[in-house]
């Protein structure tokens, strides 16, 4: 027998109503799933790039500073020059020096285990050969010091001036060295270091209009090239030394260091003639009743722990070597120990930004829910390690 | 017409259609529940980076305290420095002198901050304030071998997020937790 009764109305009524449950679920959860499927790699992928970010920058800023190994001049390059600035530095589109630009800081430093000696011969011009002196810094069976061609390397003397040079070619004992630049900041005599660099500059590269912003870095010659994308803003704060430099020992000495930090001063009636200090002074010392007094302000308040460097005071001198030369930096730069940073990465859809404010600093078309992926920041610290071995 | 052998023409009945809805409706809530999992997994991917920064930012802010020997060989310590506070204050607080024992275990004021989910300092003292996401402890202490001129510096940084989910953890590993160890020894300066 077959059973031609239908269904009831209640039955059909309950039967629709749990199919339309069911359905309406359904759909709720494909929209969810999509809108997951879509953000959490995005969220993940944003991450990813902060944490590299944040590792780039950590990896060189640790490094800044880092000196010679041996020899009179061995210690950290801030008993020279400083080796943190607050701008960009290099060949092309270099920051006027003395600018403050608190997106980008270039960090200097002589890799570990890297050629260095002193020179020969004077360096007067942007070009020129000097022969090297085979000493303690260099590899022992190498007649080149461990320098080759395309290398770059830094010349620095006693008076706060260095300039960066490309190793053009090379010769048994000699470099033919080619500025990278336009103007050389002084006349090198003879003896003056001389040793392998690395120059890194980061800065925020933005350009609003095509949307682009990133992490970039720039080698101070020919390399400037992204590091990550996404990047929004990026900051640098400064925190120094608050004593003044000391003399730690007799001028006439031959082995330093002489300073607690900064490049040492002449003895007191020598001057130099390339500047424009009177006899006995430089950037970080002048001359009180025939004795060395530091020409920094004493910061410390109280204590000697690290004080917040006002940018003001990175741009208004005094100057080193001098104020009339090219690549000067303001002597306060030599008092910097810690460096803090700030870095802020978006999601790199505009469909998973939601309108401009505290999350998003560029805003998207989102409207919420699953597709929101606030931006991210961080702000971390960096000692540079041999900017910190007197402390 | 009879019907035609072996075939059964009668329609579900209202139970069966009921329980094949409540089969269907458990396996679609499962697969919601994988979505959460891709969200909460990149949550703890987070946490996990932000403890690890945060743990390095207070180690570095620790290595900036004075530890050296001045010219004539005499200790240089840093006794004054608030580390608690983001950046550091240079006076009103302990410096670089050891910390109570206990100060990785609970909040020691001195001696732990907080922090929000960026990473921002929120404030020190002994109980988290509002907006405070994570906890950070450090400690401070001689080594046994060299008390007088080497110190051991630890940082734990606890996700608050993460330490209330605590107990799905594989073992030992706190989530969203990040520990730092560090010694610093004198230097000529």
């Amino acid at each position: 027998m077959r059973a031609d009764t239908g269904f009831s109305l209640v039955e059909l009524l309950l039967a629709s109503a749990i199919g339309l449950l069911l359905v309406s679920a359904t759909l709720v959860l494909t929209s969810q799933a999509e809108g997951t499927f879509q953000a959490q790699p995005d969220a993940a992928d944003m991450q990813q790039r902060l944490r590299v970010a944040v590792e780039t920058v950590t990896r060189d800023l640790m490094m800044a500073g880092a000196g010679l190994d041996v020899g009179a001049a061995a210690g950290p390059l801030n008993r020279f020059f400083a080796p943190v600035l607050p701008y960009r530095i290099g060949a092309w589109q270099p920051a006027e020096p003395g600018s403050f630009d608190t997106r980008a800081i270039s960090i200097i430093f002589v890799p570990h285990g890297a050629p260095h000696t002193t020179t020969m011969d004077s360096l007067v011009g942007a070009t020129g050969d000097v022969r090297i002196r085979l000493g303690a810094g260099c590899p022992v069976t190498d007649t080149l010091c461990g320098f080759r061609e395309g290398m770059g390397v830094v010349v620095f003397d006693d008076s706060g001036a260095h300039d960066v040079f490309t190793v053009r070619a090379v010769a048994a004992q000699t470099l033919s060295l080619e500025l990278r630049g336009t103007q050389l900041s002084r006349a090198y005599g003879a003896g003056a270091h001389i040793a392998q660099v690395s120059v890194d500059t980061y800065y925020l590269k933005s350009d609003p209009p095509s949307g682009a912003f990133q992490l970039a870095h720039y080698d101070g010659f020919r390399s400037d090239l992204p590091v990550t994308d996404q990047v929004v803003d990026l900051g640098f704060e400064y925190y120094g030394e608050p004593r003044p430099p000391t003399l730690l020992r007799s001028l006439g000495e031959a082995d330093g260091p002489w300073t607690t930090y900064g490049p040492r001063p002449p003895e007191a009636e020598v001057d130099d003639p390339r500047d424009t200090w009177p006899a006995g002074e430089n950037c970080v010392f002048a001359l009180v009743a025939g004795s060395h007094v530091p020409r920094l302000a004493d910061l410390s308040l109280g204590g000697d722990g690290l004080v917040r460097l006002d940018p003001a005071s990175l741009r208004d001198g005094p100057w080193c070597p001098d104020a009339g030369v090219p690549g000067r930096f303001d002597a306060d730069l030599l008092r910097v120990r810690k460096v803090a940073v700030t870095m802020r990465v978006q999601v790199a859809s505009s469909a998973l930004r939601g309108p401009a404010g505290v999350l998003f600093a560029r805003g998207g078309i989102s409207k919420g829910g699953e597709r929101f992926v606030p931006d991210q920041e961080i702000r971390f610290d960096v000692t540079p390690r041999n900017l910190n071995l007197g402390r | 017409m009879a019907a035609e052998p072996g075939l059964d023409n009668r329609g579900s009945t209202l139970l069966e259609v009921v329980i094949a809805f409540g089969v269907f409706s458990a396996a679609l809530l499962m697969l919601a529940q994988l979505f959460g999992m891709a969200t909460r997994s990149n949550r703890v991917a987070r946490e996990v980076t932000y403890a690890a920064a945060l743990a390095a930012q207070k180690m570095e802010q620790l290595r900036g305290g004075l530890w050296a020997y001045d010219s004539a060989g005499g200790q240089l310590t840093d006794t004054s420095s608030d580390f608690s506070c983001v950046p550091e204050q240079p006076s009103g607080g302990t410096g670089l002198l050891p910390s109570p024992s206990s100060a990785l275990t609970e909040n020691t004021p001195g001696f732990v901050d907080y922090l929000d989910e960026s990473g921002r300092w929120v404030g020190t003292g002994e109980a988290p304030p509002s907006g405070a996401a994570y906890v950070r402890r450090w400690s401070i202490e001689p080594l046994p071998s060299d008390p007088a001129d080497s110190i051991v510096l630890q940082v734990l940084v606890i996700s608050l997020a993460g330490a209330a989910n605590a107990g799905s953890d594989i073992a030992g590993v706190e989530r969203g937790a990040a520990r730092l160890v560090g010694a610093r020894t004198r230097r000529m300066r």
